[in-house]
């Protein structure tokens, strides 16, 4: 029976082949190679804090160019990814191919402790350096900048802050307005938010004024994206500090959410990727990880608003467009041992503490 | 006396089921990091980080609190609700009946996220109330509201208890009192409540259980406000050392289950008495319901006014919010009604397969554990040895875990207990979890209709020659079986809408409903949550009422 499977596997993955006609030229001439074992697998299992709804569009795609692998998405939260993963490898359990996800100091730690597969993809090169975390295999995905949400009903134009320095100026200011109505992710309990607050105070030299204002006005801080950004929508806030970039297709569809991308910087966040070491279909997985970062990919997880990092996507708001807009203001995370830094316990112990004593010292 | 093997068993096995991934956390507790890992090693470092840490005393103090909120509101008004729906002509009982469990239906996050849309600060009832009087004197932000809310959500599981219970009450006993002249309140306070007070401990003990380890509506509510409970508590622990911190979260965990212990002891205590409570005697006693009399509308209205705030406010939030795509108090709701949230539910083969496993899980999942929790529950009855007091501890212990932290601890029993691993993937695993988790509700709603039995029935069977089994199948099942029945339809809605003990479970192909909604919160936008809450509600509405239809009666 071997010589036949073996004849439709191979059969099932010159069909795409054909009907692709070839990769671009810049793969390896033995691609195909990874294409027939990856068919042979038939399936790619995929963690990613991700709904299938968000999802479908990518998987779609990747399944139209190679029909015989099915792609078995799990939608789990950053922390589950961690756990349940950590937990599988350690019990020898069958677990994730690709390992997909935003909280990116979590996934570096996965990759130092030797869970990722040193796969150097044939996108390497066209992706910008920071993505490519050299002799690791993982990758920078997506180009997501935080970004401010305000209320358009509830806040008059010169009171919508531009840069960082104007929340402090401007909560000040009209504190009445402002006090118990501004949002933001709690860092304690939301990985996202605790990233873009570390970044912003090792970029912007006030970040501390910044924090004690934020306490000045009772901030509330979520550890859901849903109901924060809901709650700036609605009018129960007025003003979000610190949204994730999706938060702009929100306000296509809500004409009282109104969306700032700061002008003094830009702090990128992304989604890390990698095939993991011990994957059980481990072709399937290179081939989903460049398919992710090919451009046809990245065409479609700029459509899905998380933003291409590649030069030769088009689209609203690319790397590209922002590259034009803020040079050297963008502040895009490097995939490296970097990304450990705060989950030294005592250094993170030690921000948290400064964090919570600055928002009490504002009150 | 040799242990009866049947016995034994069901002990075994309820030992194992839950001390297996207990046993797991309190290891876990006395270890420097993960216990799969080589280089952890015994310490008890994890108690002093946690007993040392005051943010642990600032949510075991809030928790403490606001489980003495509930117990203050849900006892007294489930207690209350249970005897005018079960044991007197309130007018529409029928009716009441059925709407009176809404609330265990809804998931805490999505009554939660009701709240904030339909009387939170910028919600329709409080714009409206600002419109119409001027002021809106509520803020369900406040511990006092959660509590309040907390309290109100837990009411169905009193009345439940308690209505089982007096399903069993004869109007014999009533009436002999009614011809001495008392009035209905004497009645239900001298009569109907001692009566029922192994139910009301019972339900005291869960609603404060379920206070401490309460999660969504403090999640939701409380810690946007700075408000922290330990549940919070223990899922700032994963991220707040970076790393999630294993030995620190089971450490809560450990510290939780002992503060558990005096509180099953109490209920220990006043159970012994259970047998004075025996209401199915060998002779037949007829049901009449207590006139109330003058007292019928004022009942009423008290059942109402609790239906409004508990029920019809969330709801009527949640599914206003489905049906707009935004909303705020300067939005003409009349503006953006759309249906579009619906269809677009309605297109995701996804949302048809978690459906379909929901219904899974809770029809079939809820029957196979209601033949657990009866087996425990026949295991207990009717003897009063050291094993018996074993057991009422292990059914009560695991609703102490909070969700989040019983779901990792199976993934570790069925990733680590090698003859269990080939389960893990299946639709088994995520079963055994969730029956274990509801084991204090499920073996509870069995054995309060157990009680009331009198053994003087079995005897009656035992001595014309039928042996203990037999007597048990004939005679005590059958009188039971509309405890049963019931028991099935609330284990099925517990199921419908658990999440997080699963969620370490679940696997591509294996969505639930409940999954879906937490998820979708947590990342995505609230249009498809509210719209995806208000189908569910509409599918777990039909599947009570055809339980209704085929005959599932609250009481008898």
């Amino acid at each position: 029976m071997k010589w036949y499977s073996a004849m439709i596997a191979t059969g099932l993955a010159l069909m795409p082949a054909s009907a692709f006609s070839a990769f671009p030229d810049y793969y390896p001439p033995d691609y195909q190679a990874i294409v027939d074992a990856a068919t042979a697998e038939g399936k790619v299992v995929l963690y990613a804090p991700l709904s299938t709804t968000t999802l479908r569009p990518l998987i779609e795609g990747f399944q139209a160019e190679y029909p015989g692998i099915t792609v078995e998405l799990n939608d789990l939260n950053t922390v589950v990814i961690y756990n349940r993963f950590i937990s599988e490898a350690a019990g020898g359990a069958q677990s994730a191919d690709v390992l997909w996800s935003s909280a990116l100091d979590l996934q570096a730690k996965l990759v130092t402790d030797g869970h990722s597969l040193d796969y150097a993809s044939p996108e390497s090169a066209h992706l910008p350096d920071w993505a490519v975390w050299q002799g690791k295999g993982a990758y920078g995905t997506t180009f997501e900048p935080m970004i401010f949400a305000y209320n358009k009903d509830a806040l008059k134009p010169e009171q919508v802050p531009q840069t960082h320095a104007d929340i402090a100026r401007l909560i000040t200011e009209n504190l009445d307005t402002f006090s118990g109505r501004i949002a933001s992710y709690n860092i304690e309990t939301a990985g996202l938010g605790f990233f873009a607050i570390t970044q912003d105070s090792k970029i912007f030299p006030e970040f501390w004024t910044l924090a004690r204002a934020l306490g000045a006005a009772s901030s509330r801080f979520y550890s859901s994206t849903g109901e924060m950004i809901e709650s700036i929508a609605s009018g129960e806030n007025v003003f979000g500090y610190n949204q994730p970039s999706h938060a702009s297709s929100y306000g296509r569809d809500n004409p009282s959410l109104g969306i700032v991308f700061p002008q003094d910087y830009l702090v990128i966040a992304s989604r890390m990727a990698f095939v993991t070491a011990k994957a059980q279909n481990p072709n399937a997985g290179k081939l989903f990880l460049d398919y992710m970062l090919s451009q046809r990919g990245q065409q479609i997880i700029d459509g899905m608003g998380f933003h291409s990092l590649r030069d030769d996507v088009t689209g609203p708001m690319t790397r590209e467009d922002l590259t034009k807009t803020y040079g050297d203001r963008l502040k895009p995370p490097v995939m490296g041992p970097g990304l450990l830094e705060f989950l030294d316990q005592d250094k993170r112990l030690e921000f948290l503490n400064t964090w919570k004593s600055s928002l009490s010292a504002g009150q | 006396m040799v242990m009866n093997p049947s016995r034994a068993v069901v002990i075994l096995v309820t030992a194992g089921a839950v001390c297996l991934p207990l046993g797991i956390l309190f290891y876990q507790s006395v270890l420097s990091g993960p216990f799969f890992h080589a280089d952890s090693h015994f310490t008890l470092d994890a108690f002093g980080f946690v007993l040392r840490d005051p943010e642990f005393w600032v949510a075991l103090r809030n928790s403490l609190l606001v489980a003495t909120g509930m117990l203050v509101v849900a006892l007294p008004l489930g207690a209350l609700l249970a005897l005018l729906v079960a044991r007197t002509d309130i007018p529409g009982r029928g009716v009441l009946e059925p709407l009176i469990l809404v609330p265990i239906l809804v998931s805490p996050v999505v009554l939660a996220l009701g709240y904030v849309v339909a009387a939170g600060p910028v919600g329709f009832y409080t714009v409206w109330s600002k419109q119409l009087f001027g002021v809106a004197p509520w803020n369900i932000y406040s511990p006092v509201a959660i509590a309040v809310i907390g309290g109100l959500s837990h009411v169905p599981y009193v009345f439940l208890y308690v209505s089982t219970a007096l399903k069993g009450v004869g109007s014999d006993v009533e009436e002999a009192a009614r011809t001495t002249g008392a009035g209905p309140l004497r009645v239900a306070l001298d009569v109907n409540l001692p009566l029922v007070a192994p139910a009301l401990m019972f339900s005291a003990v869960l609603v404060f259980f379920a206070g401490v380890e309460m999660f969504g509506l403090a999640l939701v509510l409380g810690n946007s406000n700075n408000f922290s409970m330990l549940a919070v508590y223990l899922y700032k622990l994963t991220t707040r050392l970076g790393v999630p911190a294993y030995h620190l979260m089971a450490t809560v965990a450990v510290l939780i289950v002992l503060l558990t212990f005096p509180l099953v002891m109490l209920q220990r205590h006043y159970l012994k008495v259970a047998d004075k409570f025996v209401t199915v005697r060998g002779k037949a006693a007829r049901q009449r319901p207590l006139t109330l009399g003058a007292w019928r509308y004022p009942a009423l209205m008290l059942a109402l006014a609790w239906l409004a705030v508990t029920v019809i406010v969330p709801i009527s939030g949640i599914t206003l919010r489905a049906f707009v795509t935004y909303w705020g108090p300067n939005v003409n709701l009349f503006d953006v009604l759309t249906l579009d949230q619906f269809r677009f539910v309605f297109s995701e083969p996804v949302l048809v397969r978690g459906i379909r496993n929901s219904v899974l899980i809770g029809v079939v999942g809820g029957g196979l554990a209601v033949a657990c929790y009866a087996a425990i529950a026949f295991a207990a009855h009717r003897r009063n040895d050291e094993w018996t007091h074993l057991m009422d501890y292990l059914i009560l212990v695991p609703r102490a875990i909070p969700g989040l932290l019983a779901g990792l601890a199976f993934l570790w029993v069925f990733l680590f207990i090698s003859p269990l691993a080939p389960l893990r993937a299946t639709l088994f695993s995520i079963w055994l979890a969730y029956t274990v988790v509801w084991l204090p509700y499920g073996a509870r709603l069995v054995s309060s209709s157990l009680v009331q039995v009198g053994k003087e029935l079995e005897e009656a069977a035992v001595s014309i020659g039928a042996t203990r089994r037999r007597a048990m199948f004939d005679v005590t099942l059958p009188l039971i079986r509309v405890g049963l029945l019931t028991s099935w339809l609330l284990v099925f809605l517990m199921f419908e809408r658990e999440y997080s003990t699963g969620v370490y479970l679940l696997t591509s192909g294996t969505e639930v409903i409940g999954a879906l909604l937490v998820t979708l919160s947590e990342t995505g936008s609230m249009n498809q949550v509210a719209a995806l809450a208000v189908i569910n509600l509409v599918l777990i509405g039909i599947g009570v009422i055809t339980a209704f239809r085929f005959g599932v009666r609250l009481h008898g």
